[in-house]
C-alpha cells in the first residue's frame, strides 16, 4: 500500500501513532501548489532542527533527514504527494505534532 | 589600442575612468587543493565548521538590515542561511576530510559536486535550479576559509566595482560613495545591477564576456557605458579621448537635468505628455528626478518571476497601492501580465514551444489562466482607489480577445461589489497595439477602449518579421521602415477619430531621430526609460509642430527605408547636433553585414 492510499480522501494529515519503539509516526500530504519547494523546505528543516529526536521524512521510495534542507529538496515532493514523518527520541511526539502542523497550515502559503 | 576591449550591455549611461576592484570573484579553480597530515584532520574539520558558521552569521547580519520592502530578498537570504546550517552539507564535507585527508576547501568542492549530481536527477526544474543557491553559499564559505571577507572593508579611494554577479545580499553592504561604476559578467537589461546603478546615477555595463579572465584587481579601466565597452589598460590617447567625452557628457547631463521638470511642449505650444516605463517600485525616484509626468508603462511581471509561487491578491494590492499613491496625482498605467509561458518559472515552464514569440504568451496566456488573470485585475481595481490608475492589455490581436478580457474584468468588478471590498470600477482601460492585426483593426478597437499604447518593439518585429537579437538579420530591424511609419500613423489617426488618446511606449519613444516624426503625427504621449526623459523633453521643447509636420510629410513621401533614414539623419543632425553626440539611435546602419558564409 502506498502512502497516498493510506491517507483518507480529503484529509491531509493523520493522527500520529505511537510505534513499538520510542518513535512516533504520522502521514501527511503536500498541499502547497508547488510541492515542497525551497521555502517550505527551509521552514521544515528549521523547525526540525529544534528537536533532539532523529526525524525522517519518507516517500514510498526514499527516506531523508528532515533536518536537512538539501535532503528535503532532493526529495522533490510534488503537490498531493503523501509523506511519512517519523521521529524517534525523547521529544518525538512534540516534533511530529509541530511538523504535521506545518503541513496542515500549508507552510503559511495560500496555495 | 587598449590591451583588451570587452563589450557588454550598458544599463546605466556615463563614463568612468579608474581602478578595478573585484568583489566575490568566482573562486572555484583557484582554490588550494591539498592533502593534509592525519593529525590535522580534526582541526581541519573544525576550521570548516567555523567557516560555515561564520558565513551563516554574516548572512544573518545582512538579513537583519534588509528593509521591509525587500521581503523577497530576505526570504532568499533565509534559505541560504538554512543551507549553510544544513547538517548534511557540513557532515559530507567533513567526511571527505576524514576519509581522504584533504583540506577543507577541497572537501567542500567535493561535497557540492555530489549535491550537483543529486540535484541534476530531480525532475522539477525549479527545485533543480536551487543548486545555484548551494553554489552561492559554498562561495561564501570558501571566501571565509581563505580569510577573505566578501565586504569592501579596505577600499582606498574610489573604484570601479567588478563582480561575476551582484546578488541583492551583496549590494546591501556596499560603500556606495566609493563606487564610480559597476560592471558584471552576468545580467541583462533588467538586472538588479542596472537598477542599482541607475539609482546611484553611476555608469554600468552588464553581461561582459571575459571580464574575470581579462581584468586584474587594481588594473586601470575605462567603462564606456555610452558605447557598452570596457577598455582594459587603455592608451594615453584613449584616456584623453574618454576624459573629454566624460566631461562633455556630464556637462550635457547637468544642463538637461536642470530643465527636465518643465512640461514637454513645443515652441508653438503643442503639449505632449512624457512618461516613464518602469518595472520596479524602486525606480520611482528615477522617474520623479528626471521629470517624468507619470508612468506610461508599469511592467507587472517582476513580482511573478522572482518567486517560486504566484503572488496573492493582497501582495499585489500592496505593491500596486504603494506605486499608485506615491505617484498621485500623476498617472500610472498598469500593463497586465505580459509573460510567455516559457518565462514562467513554474510549473508552466515545462511547455515546449517551437516558436515562443508566436506562442502562448501575454494576453493569450492570461485568458487561458483566468484564475491568475482575475487575481491581478482585482488587485488593480482595488489599488485604483488611492491613485490615478489605468490598465492596459498587451498583445491584443482583435476585438475577440479584448471582449474576453473585458468580460473577465466585468466579472471581477461584480464580485468585488458583492464582497463589499473597496475598489474603483471607473478606471480607463486600454490596449497595447503590437500586432499588425491590431493595426489593421485599430478603428474597430478604438470604439471599445479608452486609450491605445503603441508597443513598437514588438510591432516592428512582427511587422517586418525580424528577430532583432538574430545577428544575421538584425540590420533589417528598421523602426522607420515605411510600413512601420504608416502603421503608427494609422493607429494614431484611428485613435483620434474615435476621440481617444494614444501613447507610444517602445524604444522608438526615446530615439531622438524618431521623436520629431511621432510629434508630427500628434501623438499624445511618449513613454520611455526614466533616464531618457530629460534629453527627449529638451528636443520637444526646441522644436515646433510645424517643422515636425513638414518632416513627417517628407518621410511619408519616401519609398524606401534608406531614403527615410538619410532624410531623418540629415535633418536631425542639423537641428540638434549637440544632443546626438551621446545618443545611440536605433536607426543606424541598414547595410547587411559581411555576407554570411
Amino acid at each position: 500500500m502506498t502512502n497516498n492510499d493510506k491517507l483518507p480522501e480529503g484529509k491531509d494529515v493523520t493522527q500520529e501513532t505511537q510505534q513499538t519503539d520510542n518513535s512516533v509516526c504520522a502521514l501527511v500530504r503536500v498541499a502547497n501548489e508547488l510541492g515542497l519547494h525551497a521555502r517550505p523546505a527551509a521552514r521544515l528543516a528549521q523547525e526540525a532542527q529544534k528537536f533532539e529526536s532523529v526525524i525522517v521524512l519518507a516517500t514510498d521510495s526514499q527516506q531523508v533527514d528532515a533536518k536537512s534542507i538539501l535532503d528535503i529538496l532532493t526529495l522533490a515532493a510534488p503537490r498531493g504527494c503523501g509523506l511519512t514523518i517519523k521521529a524517534s527520541g525523547e521529544d518525538a511526539r512534540a516534533a511530529v505534532e509541530r511538523l504535521t502542523g506545518l503541513f496542515r497550515e500549508r507552510f503559511g502559503e495560500d496555495k | 589600442m587598449a590591451r583588451t576591449v570587452l563589450s557588454g550591455i550598458p544599463v546605466s549611461s556615463g563614463i568612468a575612468i579608474g581602478k578595478a576592484y573585484f568583489m566575490n570573484r568566482r573562486l572555484a579553480g583557484a582554490l588550494p587543493r591539498q592533502s593534509i597530515a592525519a593529525e590535522l584532520v580534526d582541526s581541519e574539520k573544525d576550521r570548516l565548521a567555523q567557516a560555515m558558521a561564520a558565513a551563516a552569521q554574516e548572512l544573518a547580519d545582512v538579513r537583519a538590515k534588509v528593509p521591509a520592502e525587500l521581503r523577497e530578498n530576505a526570504l532568499i537570504i533565509d534559505s541560504h542561511i538554512t543551507i549553510l546550517r544544513d547538517p548534511k552539507l557540513l557532515a559530507a564535507a567533513q567526511r571527505f576530510i576524514h576519509e581522504m585527508h584533504i583540506n577543507a576547501e577541497w572537501a567542500l568542492i567535493k561535497a557540492v559536486k555530489d549535491l550537483e549530481t543529486a540535484f541534476a536527477a530531480i525532475g522539477d526544474a525549479y527545485i533543480r535550479e536551487r543548486i545555484q543557491d548551494v553554489r552561492l553559499v559554498a562561495d561564501r564559505v570558501q571566501a571565509k576559509l581563505l580569510g577573505i571577507g566578501p565586504g569592501m572593508k579596505a577600499i582606498e579611494g574610489r573604484i570601479i566595482l567588478l563582480a561575476f554577479d551582484l546578488a541583492p545580499a551583496d549590494t546591501v553592504g556596499l560603500q556606495v560613495d566609493k563606487i564610480m561604476a559597476l560592471s558584471t559578467r552576468q545580467g541583462g537589461k533588467t538586472s538588479h545591477t542596472g537598477i542599482l546603478a541607475r539609482s546611484l546615477q553611476i555608469p554600468a555595463i552588464v553581461g561582459v564576456d571575459g571580464l574575470e579572465e581579462n581584468v586584474e584587481d587594481g588594473e586601470f579601466l575605462i567603462v564606456d557605458a555610452l558605447g557598452g565597452k570596457v577598455l582594459v589598460d587603455p592608451t594615453e590617447e584613449e584616456l584623453d579621448h574618454y576624459a573629454s567625452l566624460k566631461y562633455q557628457f556630464e556637462s550635457y547631463q547637468k544642463s538637461i537635468i536642470k530643465n527636465c521638470h518643465l512640461p514637454g511642449e513645443t515652441i508653438d505650444g503643442y503639449r505632449v505628455q512624457v512618461h516613464a516605463n518602469i518595472e520596479l517600485f524602486e525606480e520611482v525616484s528615477q522617474v520623479l528626478d528626471h521629470g517624468g509626468e507619470g508612468i506610461g508603462l508599469y511592467r507587472t511581471e517582476y513580482s511573478y518571476m522572482n518567486r517560486p509561487e504566484l503572488p496573492t491578491e493582497d501582495d499585489l494590492v500592496e505593491e500596486y497601492m504603494d506605486l499608485a499613491s506615491i505617484m498621485v496625482p500623476r498617472k500610472v498605467v498598469f500593463r497586465t501580465l505580459d509573460l510567455g509561458a516559457d518565462k514562467f518559472l513554474h510549473p508552466e515552464g515545462a511547455l515546449d514551444e517551437r516558436n515562443p514569440a508566436m506562442g502562448l504568451r501575454s494576453i493569450r496566456f492570461c485568458l487561458q489562466r483566468p484564475d491568475m488573470f482575475r487575481t491581478q485585475m482585482r488587485a488593480i481595481l482595488r489599488a485604483a482607489v488611492v491613485g490615478n490608475v489605468s490598465m492596459m492589455y498587451p498583445m491584443i490581436s482583435g476585438l475577440r480577445e479584448l471582449r474576453q478580457a473585458n468580460r473577465l474584468l466585468w466579472q471581477c468588478k461584480r464580485e468585488l461589489a458583492a464582497e463589499g471590498v473597496a475598489f474603483n470600477g471607473d478606471i480607463p482601460v486600454g490596449i497595447m497595439i503590437e500586432l499588425p492585426s491590431a493595426v489593421m483593426t485599430a478603428e474597430l478597437l478604438a470604439q471599445e477602449v479608452d486609450f491605445f499604447s503603441i508597443g513598437t518593439n514588438d510591432l516592428i518585429q512582427y511587422s517586418l518579421g525580424i528577430d532583432r537579437t538574430n545577428r544575421l538579420v538584425s540590420y533589417l530591424y528598421q523602426p522607420l521602415h515605411p510600413a512601420v511609419v504608416r502603421s503608427i500613423k494609422h493607429v494614431v489617426d484611428s485613435a483620434h477619430q474615435a476621440g481617444i488618446e494614444v501613447s507610444l511606449c517602445g524604444e522608438v519613444a526615446s530615439d531622438p531621430f524618431c521623436v520629431p516624426i511621432l510629434l508630427g503625427m500628434q501623438i499624445d504621449s511618449l513613454s520611455m526609460n526614466p533616464q531618457a526623459i530629460p534629453g527627449i523633453k529638451r528636443i520637444i521643447r526646441q522644436t515646433t509642430m510645424a517643422e515636425c509636420k513638414n518632416l513627417l510629410r517628407e518621410v511619408l513621401g519616401c519609398r524606401t527605408v534608406s531614403r527615410i533614414n538619410r532624410l531623418v539623419r540629415d535633418s536631425i543632425f542639423q537641428r540638434f547636433p549637440e544632443e546626438l553626440t551621446f545618443f545611440s539611435s536605433l536607426i543606424e546602419s541598414d547595410e547587411a553585414p559581411t555576407p554570411y558564409v
